[in-house]
């Protein structure tokens, strides 16, 4: 079992600016120590990692990695392959936030070894990027990607937000279209989810959010959009030109197991869920013990049976390869194909674009 | 100075919020009956509830001992009376058991319905009325005027009657003294036949029934045999004595003139019923005591466990209540769209209410209820006479020959300000006008009869919020008149729900479907199906109103492969779908079942 592949990610929560809507952890302006700091702590980490586990795929998240400039990040790439059996085709991807890196960071990272860029994106619109709170506009998105395609990179997600006041379909298809034209092959297209605490959230009630129906019509025109646009709906929210899915979120959805290393950064490994908690001090001090010793491993539940089951279901349900339903669900989930939310085969549910929609009150429905 | 001349037997009448349980705990305290560090806020009110709504649900008696002016202790027995309009009954059983009556009016608020429904009972039991003024410690206290509103509206002299704070405990030796003085001892003999009133009773786990007793004439001894005259029922007495403030007092005997308690290893609260005469088995007395009703349920209602699993912890939960409670009424019953539960009849709304909060807060458990519903007296064609508690049961209109409902004759007291707004609710609720008194300048005191039917909703509620809190409202069982009725069925999804039918005034059929269509279709949350929600009397669509699909309901990402996220909203999803009924392949919120029984539209 131990030749089980394995996938890694690494939080960075360091942003130039936080977002009007982000309620994820991440600090703003921090001192380069601290930043060092948490570096050097990522790196006693990594000389706990597995060595003999395949790695398929390493993902840089954040907040924003870019912020923390090149040479840091690929000094970690370097560590992870000098301790780590890497796959061949191993996906390996950061999140760049236009605004954060130019074009000499994008050769360096391609020379280390990054072969696919998440691009912040947004929107192509520079109203609803000042709106949310970017500290970038729509050239500098597109000359990010531009430069990132020069230094070699050949797979670039691009996200875009959807649902935000004011906005109509036609305003986000420009958006989408904007963002194809520049040649991406993947896109992540998330509707806005107020969260409590963020400074949008604050002034909710200022703000008219569009409804139920206009929300649904602005999803329809995306994902029509899209198809047109060759790109395959493959989960909820994410869109990839053939061959292009992006393989780390894949094991997440697939129950892969993947470690998370870094303050914040969540776990699934041997069995378990855990997380380190939101605290980059407390991870500085941590990281050099032992490779749990952030976290709450120790304390976390082994998931059960049960708990597995409802997981695989849950997290199948939200891509394009379904997931085969509790016998007790069978009669449930042939009513919801038969009602136009998928396809259903006696097994397996599959849910379409209209049942994506609605996934959350589907999935729900049946695993009760 | 004989026993029975230094007894004196009295109530507490007031209007709901006057002051009638500070005023008796001032009395008890005053008189060193309690301490004051016992005094829990408003003793005599026992139940947790009651001391919530400040509001007096089952009588309560307590004796104590008074030393006055004129150096003879006297025994005084208060005897507590629930406060409610739903208890009339209750409080003339209680008041038959005294000689006088001590009456709070609040000096800020002078008479209301209460006030009034109260002392003409009182004075239709020949009770000595003793007003009293209450709250003078108020900047906004007006005691010459609420003395005025006495003199005029009862018509009993109030010019010296004592002005009070039972907050601040002012005055309150007066009221003993006016107690002693004014309200005469009770009449009797001790050597005559027995003939005890019971006024309120309540289970003992340890002991049986514990009932409470008047003796109007004779004595009753440990070890007597006695019977109720009601019921039949025949016991042996085991205990009797006195009531204390928190306990009884074991007493030989108790005789003529006296309160107390006895037990006899009653079982079923059922044998005692409040109002009936005890005697004894080998020496009754002539006949009963006058004014024996048995208490009759005005209001019935559905009663459900929200879990269907939980139907056995509901019958445990209502056999315990109803040891304590013999007015309320329950039986089996099912339901198709929710299942086993049982149809109870209460005695008004309150009692509804306070039986419902009872059954969830002392049970722990989470209850449906459907509309409450009165009782129809239908005369079918056959000749025979139903009567209908449960809209399901409604017979087919083609066997109908007259339909009656229930009438109530109601009093409500308002400022002059909203008589405009409370007349048009009452003409809304099909009231028919009796007549409209003044009371002074500001206040009128509005007569209706009005379909109970109509009360038993929202009436209430309306009334306050019309009348900004200040209308009051009283009102008793007039007769069964012939009326114009229809049942009204309700379909979710094309199928009738039985548990949300009620029967409707056929002229206000079409107004009450739309507005509950429209309450539905508010109170169902949208799901994955497009919900239609009719309202149809017979075959007849009379309304329509449509939920629409829910069009959008997902978690967009799963950053950084947190995962817990997802799981955390599914186990809430799946809480609040566990929460609902499923009726065929709706899911309804138990809140909707409430919203149809509220259809004022202020």
């Amino acid at each position: 079992m131990t030749n089980k592949p394995l996938s890694l990610y690494f939080h960075f929560p360091f942003c130039v600016k936080k977002c009007a809507y982000c309620a994820f952890y991440s600090l703003q302006a921090q001192p380069e120590e601290i930043k060092n700091a948490y570096c050097g702590a990522l790196e006693k980490q990594i000389g706990f990692l597995p060595r003999e586990r395949e790695i398929i795929s390493v993902y840089f998240g954040g907040g924003t990695p870019s912020s923390l400039g090149a040479e840091r990040l690929c000094k970690l790439i370097e560590k992870i392959k000098e301790r780590c059996s890497l796959a061949p085709d191993c996906e390996i991807t950061v999140e760049v936030n236009p605004g954060t890196a130019g074009e000499s960071d994008f050769y360096a990272l391609y020379a280390a070894g990054f072969n696919r860029i998440s691009a912040g994106v947004q929107s192509a619109n520079d109203e609803t990027l000042a709106f949310l709170g970017r500290i970038h506009d729509f050239r500098q998105a597109r000359e990010c990607i531009l430069a990132a395609k020069r230094a070699g990179f050949a797979n670039i997600g691009a996200d875009l937000i959807f649902a935000l006041p004011g906005q109509s379909a036609e305003d986000f298809l420009h958006s989408i279209d904007s963002v194809c034209d520049l040649g991406v092959q993947h896109i992540s297209a998330y509707s806005l989810q107020l969260e409590p605490g963020t400074p949008l959230y604050a002034k909710r009630g200022t703000l008219c959010f569009p409804d139920e129906e206009a929300e649904e019509a602005v999803y329809g025109a995306l994902c029509a959009r899209l198809k047109e646009r060759g790109y395959e709906h493959y989960e909820i929210s994410s869109f990839a030109l053939p061959g292009f899915r992006a393989r780390h979120n894949g094991v997440y959805w697939n129950r892969g197991e993947y470690l998370g290393i870094g303050a914040g950064a969540h776990s699934f490994y041997g069995g378990k869920r855990f997380s380190a908690p939101c605290d980059i001090n407390a991870f500085i001090q941590k990281a050099g013990d032992s490779l749990f010793a952030p976290t709450d491993r120790e304390t976390a539940p082994f998931i059960t049976v049960a708990e597995a089951e409802e997981e695989r279901v849950m997290l199948g349900l939200r891509t394009s390869d379904g997931a085969v339903v509790p016998p007790g669900a069978r009669v449930k989930a042939r009513r919801i194909a038969e009602a136009g939310f998928g396809v259903f085969d006696g097994e397996r549910l599959v849910l379409n674009e209209k049942g994506f929609r609605v996934s959350n009150e589907i999935i729900a429905e049946v695993l009760i | 100075m004989r026993k029975i001349e230094k007894i004196r037997n009295f109530s507490i009448i007031a209007h709901i919020d006057h002051g009638k349980s500070t005023l008796a705990d001032r009395l008890l305290e005053y008189t060193g009956a309690v301490e004051k560090r016992d005094v829990e806020e408003q003793m005599l009110d026992n139940m947790e509830l009651e001391r919530e709504r400040g509001i007096t649900i089952k009588a309560r008696a307590v004796r104590f001992d008074y030393k006055a002016d004129d150096g003879e202790t006297y025994e005084l027995n208060l005897i507590d009376t629930p406060g409610h309009v739903d208890f009339g009954y209750e409080v003339s059983r209680s008041l038959s058991a005294c000689e006088g009556a001590v009456l709070i009016v609040d000096a800020t608020q002078g008479i209301q319905a209460q006030t009034l429904a109260n002392a003409y009972m009182a004075v239709d039991h020949d009770l000595e009325i003793l007003p009293v003024i209450n709250k003078i410690d108020l900047a906004s206290a007006d005691p010459e005027m609420a003395k005025r509103e006495i003199e005029d509206v009862i018509g009993i002299p109030a010019s010296d009657a004592p002005c009070i704070s039972a907050k601040m405990g002012i005055n309150i030796r007066e009221v003993l003294e006016r107690i002693v003085k004014d309200i005469p001892c009770p009449k009797g003999d001790p050597e005559a036949p027995l003939e005890a009133l019971i006024f309120d009773c309540y289970y003992d786990s340890y002991k049986g029934v514990i009932v409470y007793i008047r003796i109007m004439n004779g004595r009753l001894r440990v070890g007597d045999k006695v019977k109720m005259m009601h019921t039949g029922a025949e016991f042996e007495v085991v205990e009797t004595g006195t009531l204390s403030t928190f306990s009884l007092d074991k007493k030989e005997f108790l005789e003529a003139g006296e309160v107390g308690y006895f037990t006899a290893s009653i079982k079923n609260i059922a044998d005692t019923d409040v109002g009936d005469t005890v005697t004894h088995a080998d020496a009754p007395c002539a006949k009963p005591l006058p004014g024996f009703k048995k208490s009759q349920p005005m209001v019935f209602a559905g009663i459900y466990p929200a879990d269907g699993s939980k139907y056995g912890d509901l019958k445990d939960a209502l056999d315990k209540l109803r040891l304590n409670d013999s007015s309320f009424t329950y039986e089996p019953e099912s339901s198709v769209a929710l299942g086993f539960g049982f149809r109870c009849g209460f005695l008004g709304l309150l009692h509804m209410e306070i039986i419902e909060e009872r059954l969830e807060r002392e049970f722990a458990l989470d209850l449906i209820t459907t509309a409450p519903s009165v009782i129809y007296e239908i005369h079918k064609t056959n000749g025979d006479t139903v009567y209908i508690d449960n809209p399901t049961n409604y017979p087919d209109p083609a066997t109908i020959e007259t339909a009656c409902e229930p009438f109530v004759s109601a009093s409500i007291i308002t400022p002059s300000d909203y008589v405009g707004t409370i007349m048009q609710l009452c003409t809304d609720r099909r009231g028919e006008f009796i007549d409209m008194k003044y009371i002074d300048v500001n206040r009128a005191e509005l007569h209706y009869l009005l379909p109970l039917n109509e009360i038993v909703y929202d009436f209430f509620d309306s009334l306050k919020s019309r009348s900004k809190g200040y209308a009051s409202l009283d009102y008793e069982f007039k007769d069964y008149r012939p009326s114009k009725l229809s049942k009204l069925d309700i379909l979710l999804n094309g199928e009738i729900v039985d548990a949300l039918s009620f029967i409707v005034h056929s002229d206000r059929a079409y107004a009450r479907a739309r507005k509950i269509c429209e309450k539905l279709k508010d109170n169902i949350p949208r799901q994955l199906f497009e919900i239609p929600v009719q309202a149809a009397i017979g075959g007849k669509i009379i309304a329509r109103e449509t939920v629409k699909a829910m069009r959008k309901d997902v978690l967009a990402k799963c950053y950084g492969g947190d995962i817990t996220r997802k799981k955390k909203l599914l186990e809430k999803q799946k809480e609040g779908k566990k929460r609902m009924r499923t009726l065929g392949t709706v899911e309804v919120p138990q809140e909707a079942f409430m919203a149809v029984l509220k259809y004022d539209d202020e």
